[in-house]
């Protein structure tokens, strides 16, 4: 049992992450705070990725050592951490900076509109 | 709940024999510095194997300087 | 260069879109020849690609020459080809409409208008091309921030009804993309084709149950599907004429090419018919997408509004019908694809026109306008009766696959839905025709009086695609045997 929560526990920190997320996202009222909440959540997909990626053991980072001037010895691919998802993950930051971008642009744009942040009272000055 | 629940069955932190350290990757840490002469795995993979990935990122992030300059810019004379 | 054609449909608006802030910079006229170059040339290159896949079959282009799964991979076989061109027309098309309506509606902002607008286009059609579960995603958000910030620079309500989108939409990116790591962490590979060779042996793992949950609700969020719909009504109604005649007929669309690539082609059929009651599932929300989208239609003084919901409706059929998992309900629910695709275009492109004359578009705005605009009301008569399903046009026969897909699963809440969403378009546009012939008086008409001179018909530019648009559904309704037994009868998923 105890083997078994050691072995998990990552995964499950990062769905309580998503879920604090998702909640500011729909629960609360300003749009900001929705933003965040939106950052949050994508933040925790990222750490999801970044964990699958560790290597028990002798694992290093995924930088070859002594490799100039190619003298290589045989290279072994448990000595190293799987590269593949930072990789991936690198891309997905990447897009969820330019997601916060627009959408922090988006409320600039309706906070010249119509002076506040509080989607009630949007709601309510557009009627 | 559910996706606790779809926890259970995934391989453990940090296990080296997981399919997902075993299928693909092994290929990149083995071969990048024949294929690539870049000591670093991630650059390579990011630029060389996987370049097309990073070209549509460059495109991510065009379009959204793009789509703020078409949120926000004023007009010059009011 | 004939083999790097599946490259070049998306490398030449990508590099037409970088150089168009710089020419709009120079000299703004310039930008609008320029778009249509970029898109017909475009165009060109797609038909191209469909030619080369019907008569040589699947196209395997790898980027960079590295062999998959290690590199990227593009693979175009009949579904995609078929997507692609679809997306080129409908792009050109809106593309030649779009002048008049822009310099209406946003005049100091058409350059990066059109730079935006061009580079959906490019997200479009690498979501349709891709092998690759991960450069889907990429090309998934392209086209999601596109979409984002031309609907924003809409009218009044706009950038509100665009935050929700915003909020929502990455919602379903991200869990599109946590579906695509449950994945990785079960297989250790992101391209598609060796996906879909390496899943079988896994189908027992509650892993892959979760993955593919994660892909149905975040695709369901992208395609609108009711209950998931909510962001669609406010973001298609303001939006700028020609953004909403872009992004309204693609983007669900193409968020239901996904689906069907996700169900079919990484998941075998197998699993995703036999083992999950996901069929089932999908049947029944097609069917209140349906009745949903149907009784919300009637309620809507808009006339955009009530297209949005119409779309919805149509988003029902396609899901419910890719539920009925026969055969001939796959080759409805695909040529309802490229059917729904040219409808909407027609819908909005008759709206854009509304709201350039009218500067409104409610459907008290309808008043007379057979009289005054007939071109114009004769293209949407032709659109409209699409819709409800009338033979020759096409609407009518991909209506009628999917009558018999469902016959034939003995599903027949699912006929009887599809009957009853006819009979509400009917109801819907016939009211529209009666108010536009004048027998009906609506509410405002008497204040509308003094306009009366002013309204004349529809300028070129927004005429002749629209006419196109009417032409080509009635062709396509003509053609359509040929179209299923070249390109849409390989399209099908072997079921």
């Amino acid at each position: 049992m105890f083997d078994f929560i050691m072995g998990k526990y990552n995964y499950w920190f990062y769905i309580a992450l998503m879920m604090i997320g998702f909640y500011a996202m729909i629960g609360k009222r300003n749009l900001i705070k929705k933003i965040i909440g939106m950052n949050i959540f994508q933040t925790a997909i990222i750490l999801f990725y970044v964990s699958i990626a560790f290597k028990k053991g002798a694992a290093t980072l995924p930088i070859l050592e002594h490799a100039h001037g190619h003298d290589v010895h045989a290279i072994e691919a448990s000595s190293y951490i799987n590269p593949l998802p930072h990789v991936l993950m690198l891309t997905a930051i990447v897009v969820m900076v330019a997601t916060l971008g627009v959408a922090l642009a988006i409320a600039i744009k309706i906070y010249r509109r119509y002076g506040t942040l509080e989607e009630d009272e949007i709601i309510e000055a557009m009627k | 709940m559910v996706l606790v629940y779809g926890t259970l069955d995934m391989p453990d932190w940090g296990d080296p024999d997981s399919p997902a350290n075993m299928h693909v990757s092994p290929y990149y840490i083995t071969n990048t510095l024949e294929d690539t002469a870049t000591p670093n795995i991630v650059t390579s993979v990011l630029a060389d194997y996987r370049g097309y990935d990073t070209f549509g990122e460059t495109t991510v992030i065009f379009s959204a300087g793009m789509a703020c300059i078409l949120l926000l810019r004023r007009q010059r004379k009011k | 260069m004939i083999d790097q054609l599946p490259v070049l449909t998306i490398i030449i608006p990508l590099v037409f879109a970088f150089i168009t802030p710089l020419l709009g910079w120079w000299k703004e006229r310039f930008c609008y020849p320029w778009v249509l170059l970029s898109l017909s040339l475009c165009m060109i290159c797609s038909v191209f690609v469909l030619f080369r896949v019907i008569s040589t079959g699947t196209i395997h282009y790898y980027l960079g020459n590295w062999t998959p799964p290690w590199g990227i991979e593009y693979v175009i076989d009949h579904l995609n080809a078929l997507m692609l061109v679809i997306i080129t027309v409908t792009a050109l098309l809106v593309a030649v409409y779009s002048k008049k309506s822009l310099e209406q509606e946003i005049p100091e902002k058409i350059v990066y208008f059109y730079t935006v607008f061009l580079l959906q286009v490019v997200g479009f059609m690498g979501i349709v091309v891709t092998g690759d579960m991960f450069n889907l995603y990429v090309f998934l958000e392209i086209t999601s921030l596109t979409g984002y910030a031309l609907i924003a620079v809409g009218e009044d309500g706009a950038p509100l009804a665009s935050f929700r989108y915003i909020i929502m939409g990455t919602v379903g990116a991200c869990f599109y993309l946590l579906g695509v790591g449950y994945l990785y962490i079960a297989t250790g590979s992101l391209n598609i084709a060796d996906l879909s060779s390496l899943l079988p042996g896994l189908y027992s793992s509650k892993v892959i149950l979760v993955a593919f949950a994660f892909f149905f609700v975040g695709i369901a969020i992208k395609m609108a599907l009711f209950p998931l719909h909510v962001w669609l009504p406010d973001a298609y109604t303001k939006a700028p004429s020609a953004a909403s005649a872009l992004i309204a007929p693609l983007m669900t669309k193409i968020s239901v090419y996904v689906m069907i690539r996700v169900m079919f082609t990484v998941f075998n059929p197998s699993f995703t018919i036999d083992m999950l009651p996901i069929a089932d599932i999908m049947v029944g929300l097609g069917i209140f997408a349906i009745m949903a989208g149907a009784i919300m239609a009637l309620a809507q003084t808009d006339f955009k509004r009530m297209l949005c919901y119409i779309v919805i409706a149509e988003i029902g059929y396609m899901v419910g019908g890719t539920g009925l998992a026969n055969a001939i309900a796959m080759k409805g629910v695909i040529l309802h694809i490229l059917n729904d695709t040219i409808m909407t275009l027609g819908l909005f492109t008759v709206a854009g026109i509304i709201a350039y004359q009218l500067s409104g578009h409610r459907l008290s705005d309808f008043r007379d306008l057979f009289k005054k605009m007939p071109f114009t009301m004769a293209a949407f008569v032709v659109t409209a009766l699409s819709i409800i399903g009338v033979p020759p046009t096409c609407g009518f026969f991909s209506k009628w696959y999917l009558i018999q897909g469902a016959v034939i699963a003995h599903c027949w809440m699912f006929v009887v839905a599809l009957l009853f969403s006819s009979l509400i378009n009917i109801i819907l546009f016939f009211r529209i025709f009666e108010i536009g012939y004048g027998f009906r008086e609506s509410g405002e008409a008497h204040g509308h009086g003094g306009e009366k001179a002013l309204i004349s018909e529809a300028p070129m530019t927004m005429l002749i695609p629209t006419i196109v648009t009417a032409l080509l559904i009635i062709l396509i309704g003509i053609y359509n045997q040929p179209i299923i037994t070249n390109i849409i009868r390989f399209a099908v998923p072997a079921l």
